[in-house]
C-alpha cells in the first residue's frame, strides 16, 4: 500500500485503454498505407479514413470513463486519507504523476511500433495531448470528494 | 412509465459522461454497420445488374493495364474502321456516358448523356415509370426529332411526347429530342470495375445509338465506346480475333472476358473484398460490444447503490431488464436518427453540389439501399443491446442488495 | 488550564441553486486540553459540520478558529495535513473505510503519512490497540467482509493509532451492540484518562453524551 490512489489493476485498466486508443490510431495509419488493389475496400475504408480523428477521439471518451469511474470510486479513500494527514494537492499531484507514468510507457511503447513499421512519429502526439488534457481535467475533480 | 422516467432523469443522466461514453460507442458500432452493409449491398445490387451481361456467349472488353492511348495513332479512321469490322461480324452492345451538357430545367442540374446501342438496351431491360420504351431505327436527319429517355428529375419539365434542342456534344451540332419515355426513379448504373460505385439517372438523357449515329459522332464518343463494349453471341476465337483487329488499328490492346473469366473475377476480387469487409467490421463490432459492455459495468459499479436500493424497494429485476431495454431503445434509437440524417444531408448535399450523376430521391432523403442497410443497423443494434443489457443483470445480480446498498 | 481550540463562527452557509440553509450562526466553542465534550442535537443542526470545522476538512465559514493558539486562517494546507496526521485522529461512522484495502491497511493509512520517527513508535503501538480493541481476527479481511461493528472498531483504531492530542467522534457508537458500546467509550475515556486526549464527541446517545465533562446542545435557530 503506498499513497497512490491507483492499485495494479487500475493502472493496468489505464494501460489497456491508453493501448487500444494508440493501437486504434496506428491501425488507421497501417490502412492508409496498404496497397488494397481493391477499389470496393478503398471505397470501404475511406468511410472510416476520411473521419479517422473524429473516430479516434470519440474512442478516447473510454479514457474519460476511465478517469471518471476510477476517482469516483476512490471518493471515499480520497476523504479517509485527507483525514489522516494527506491534502488534495498532493493527492491530485500523485494521481497526475501517476497517469502521466502509464501514458509515457503506452507512448513509448507505440513509438517504438512506429518506428519498426517507419510510420510517422509524430502520428499519436495529438492522443498524447489529449490524454493530457483529460488527465489534468480529472485531477481538478480529486477536490470535489474532499468531504464526501 | 414513471418508473423508467425516475431512472432516465435521475440516475443513467446523473451520471452524464457514462451515457454519453456509451452514446458514442454505440455510435461507432452503427455507422461501422450501416457503411458495411451499405457497402457490400451496393455491391450485390451491382453484381445483380451485371448478371445479364454475364452470360454464356458474352464477352466483355477492357483495355490491357498496360496499354497507352496515343491519340496521333488512334484517329478518326482507325476507329471507324473497328466500327466497320464490329458491325460486319459482331453483335455488340454500345454504352458510354458523363457528356455533360446544359439542358434548361426546374433544379438547374447539368445533364448526363448516356448513349446505348439496342444490343444494350435490351440486354439490360431498364425500367420505365411511364411512356414507351426506346427506338433505335430513326434516321439522323436534321428535320427528325431523337427519341430518348430521360430520368425523372427532367419529368417535372420535359413530359412525355415534349420536345428539347440541345448542343450534341458528340454530333457537333444543335438536334431535337423527342422525350420518349420516363426511367424510374433512381434508375442507376453500376461500374464494371466497382459494382458498389453508382451513377444515378436522375437526371440524365438516354440517347439511343445506332450505325448511322456512330459513323457521324466524334472520336470521343466511338473510342469510350470501346472501352465498356460487349461483344455478344460471340466465341472466345472471334473476340480473339477482334481484340487483333482493335490492335492493329488502334494501337490499343483490349481484353475480352467470357462469363467463366468474369466469375472468376467475381470471386477473386468482389467476394475476396465483401469477406474482407465483412471480417472487418464483426471484429470491430465485437471491439466495440466488448468496450460497451465495460462501459456498461462500469455503470453499474457506480450505479449499484441506485440500482439496489430500487430493488429493496420492490423493483424487480425483470421490470429492471425492461427499464435496461427502454433504455438503449433510446440510445439506439436516437442513434439511428442520427445516422440517418447524416446520410440524408450526404444525399442532399448531392442537390446543393448540382451533382447530376448522384442525386437521388428517396423517403426522407434516404434510397431504398439506405432503409435496408438502415434494416441491418437495427438488427445489429438489437443484439448488441441483447448482449449489454443481459451483461449488466447478470453483474447486478450477482452482487447481494444487502451488498450493494452498503457500497 | 489553557484553552487548545477558540472557536467563533459566525455563520456557515450550504448553499445550491435552489435553497440556503444557514447553521452554527453567532456559534462559540472554547475547548480545553484533556477535556470531554459531548454534542448533541437534532439532525441538521451542524454537528457533523462542526466537527469538520474543528478537524480543519471545512475552512469555508464566516468567523475565526485558534487552534492550539494558532489561527487557522494562516495555516498552510501542508501543516494542516500534519496536524490532522499527528494531533487529530478521527473517529467517524463505518463507512469511511477504503473498501480496496484491509482493514490492517486501513488501520495503518496514518501511518503511511508520519515522519519515520513517530511511524516507528506508532507501529509499536498497533499491535497494542488492535488487541485492545479486539479486531486481530478481522485484519486481513476487506471491510465490505466485515460486519457493521466490525467496521466501527476498525475506524476508531485507525482515529486512535496516531495517539492524537484531539479525538473527534462523530456517532462512533451508533452501530455497536452494547458490550462494543462500552467497549469503545472505555477506550475514549482511557486515551483521555492516560494522555489527557481532549475528546469531542457527536452523538444521539444521550447515555453516552453524560458521561462527558461538558454537553452542548446544537439548536436550530
Amino acid at each position: 500500500m503506498g499513497k497512490s490512489l491507483f492499485r495494479f489493476a487500475d493502472a493496468l485498466e489505464l494501460a489497456v485503454v491508453y493501448a487500444f486508443c494508440f493501437f486504434l490510431n496506428l491501425l488507421f495509419n497501417y490502412v492508409k498505407v496498404w496497397d488494397f488493389n481493391s477499389y470496393i475496400l478503398k471505397a470501404f475504408f475511406k468511410n472510416f479514413m476520411d473521419y479517422q480523428t473524429l473516430i479516434v477521439f470519440f474512442f478516447t471518451f473510454i479514457v474519460i470513463v476511465f478517469h471518471y469511474q476510477m476517482l469516483y470510486r476512490k471518493k471515499i479513500e480520497v476523504y479517509c486519507r485527507v483525514l489522516v494527514g494527506d491534502t488534495v494537492l498532493y493527492i491530485a499531484i500523485r494521481y497526475i504523476r501517476d497517469c502521466l507514468m502509464v501514458l509515457t510507457v503506452i507512448y513509448l511503447l507505440f513509438l517504438l511500433i512506429h518506428v519498426h513499421l517507419k510510420f510517422c512519429l509524430t502520428g499519436n502526439i495529438f492522443l498524447v495531448f489529449i490524454f493530457i488534457i483529460y488527465i489534468l481535467i480529472s485531477a481538478s475533480q480529486v477536490r470535489k470528494y474532499e468531504n464526501f | 412509465m414513471k418508473i423508467f422516467k425516475f431512472f432516465i432523469t435521475k440516475i443513467f443522466l446523473r451520471k452524464a459522461i457514462l451515457c454519453i461514453s456509451m452514446f458514442m460507442l454505440l455510435c461507432l458500432a452503427n455507422y461501422t454497420t450501416f457503411i458495411a452493409s451499405r457497402s457490400i449491398l451496393s455491391t450485390l445490387q451491382g453484381y445483380q445488374e451485371i448478371k445479364c451481361m454475364n452470360q454464356e456467349g458474352i464477352f466483355i472488353a477492357n483495355l490491357d493495364p498496360d496499354s497507352n492511348i496515343d491519340m496521333d495513332i488512334i484517329g478518326e479512321t482507325g476507329t471507324r474502321i473497328v466500327y466497320d469490322y464490329l458491325n460486319s461480324n459482331h453483335k455488340y452492345a454500345f454504352y458510354t456516358d458523363g457528356f455533360m451538357i446544359a439542358v434548361p430545367n426546374d433544379d438547374d442540374m447539368e445533364i448526363s448523356l448516356c448513349y446505348m446501342n439496342e444490343g444494350y438496351y435490351e440486354l439490360n431491360q431498364f425500367d420505365i415509370s411511364h411512356g414507351n420504351d426506346l427506338f433505335f431505327d430513326f434516321q439522323l436527319d436534321k428535320e427528325e426529332a431523337i427519341p430518348v429517355l430521360i430520368g425523372t428529375g427532367l419529368s417535372k419539365t420535359y413530359p412525355v411526347g415534349s420536345t428539347i434542342i440541345i448542343d450534341e456534344p458528340v454530333l457537333g451540332r444543335s438536334v431535337i429530342l423527342k422525350v420518349q419515355g420516363v426511367l424510374k426513379q433512381n434508375s442507376c448504373h453500376s461500374n464494371f470495375y466497382a459494382l458498389n460505385s453508382k451513377s444515378y439517372y436522375n437526371f440524365s438523357i438516354f440517347m439511343p445509338v445506332n450505325q448511322e449515329f456512330i459513323e457521324n459522332a466524334n472520336i470521343d464518343l466511338q473510342l469510350n465506346g470501346l472501352m465498356d463494349l460487349i461483344i455478344l453471341d460471340t466465341t472466345k476465337e472471334k473476340t480473339e480475333d477482334l481484340s487483333r483487329f482493335m490492335y492493329d488499328n488502334l494501337g490499343l490492346k483490349f481484353n475480352f472476358f467470357s462469363q467463366e473469366e468474369n466469375f472468376d473475377y467475381f470471386n477473386d476480387y468482389y467476394l475476396y473484398s465483401l469477406k474482407i469487409i465483412a471480417i472487418t467490421t464483426l471484429i470491430l463490432l465485437v471491439v466495440i460490444t466488448c468496450i460497451s459492455i465495460w462501459n456498461a459495468l462500469v455503470s453499474i459499479r457506480l450505479m449499484m447503490k441506485d440500482f439496489t436500493i430500487n430493488l429493496l424497494v420492490g423493483l424487480s429485476y425483470s421490470r429492471l431488464r425492461r427499464i435496461f431495454y427502454s433504455y438503449f431503445g433510446i440510445l439506439f434509437g436516437v442513434n439511428l436518427l442520427v445516422i440517418s440524417s447524416i446520410t440524408a444531408l450526404n444525399r442532399y448535399e448531392c442537390w446543393l453540389r448540382k451533382d447530376a450523376t448522384f442525386v437521388t430521391y428517396g423517403l426522407f432523403g434516404l434510397i431504398g439501399m439506405d432503409w435496408l442497410a438502415l434494416l441491418v443497423v437495427l438488427f445489429s443494434d438489437i443484439i448488441i443491446g441483447m448482449i449489454v443489457v443481459e451483461s449488466m443483470l447478470r453483474k447486478i445480480k450477482k452482487i447481494p442488495i444487502s451488498l450493494g446498498v452498503l457500497q | 488550564m489553557t484553552d487548545i481550540i477558540n472557536l467563533s463562527i459566525k455563520e456557515k452557509v450550504y448553499q445550491d441553486k435552489k435553497t440556503k440553509l444557514s447553521i452554527l450562526n453567532d456559534f462559540k466553542l472554547e475547548v480545553h486540553a484533556g477535556e470531554k465534550i459531548a454534542i448533541v442535537g437534532e439532525s441538521g443542526v451542524g454537528k457533523s459540520s462542526l466537527l469538520n470545522i474543528i478537524g480543519l476538512l471545512d475552512m469555508d465559514y464566516i468567523g475565526e478558529y485558534a487552534l492550539w493558539n494558532t489561527p487557522t486562517g494562516k495555516v498552510r494546507g501542508k501543516e494542516m495535513a500534519r496536524w490532522r496526521n499527528e494531533k487529530i485522529g478521527f473517529v467517524l461512522q463505518e463507512s469511511a473505510l477504503i473498501n480496496s484495502l484491509t482493514i490492517e491497511d486501513n488501520i495503518k493509512l496514518p501511518l503511511l503519512y508520519a515522519e519515520s520517527t513517530k511511524k516507528k513508535l506508532r507501529l509499536e503501538d498497533y499491535e497494542k490497540v488492535v488487541d485492545e480493541i479486539g479486531i486481530r481476527s478481522i485484519l486481513k479481511k476487506k471491510p465490505l467482509e466485515c460486519s457493521g461493528g466490525q467496521r466501527s472498531r476498525a475506524v476508531f483504531a485507525r482515529g486512535i493509532i496516531m495517539k492524537p492530542e484531539i479525538i473527534l467522534s462523530d456517532e462512533p457508537t451508533a452501530s455497536l451492540d452494547v458490550e462494543n458500546r462500552e467497549r469503545i467509550v472505555n477506550l475514549l475515556f482511557h486515551m483521555n484518562k492516560e494522555f489527557n486526549t481532549t475528546i469531542i464527541t457527536v452523538t444521539h446517545d444521550l447515555e453516552v453524551a453524560n458521561r462527558h465533562d461538558r454537553v452542548i446542545r446544537l439548536e436550530r435557530r
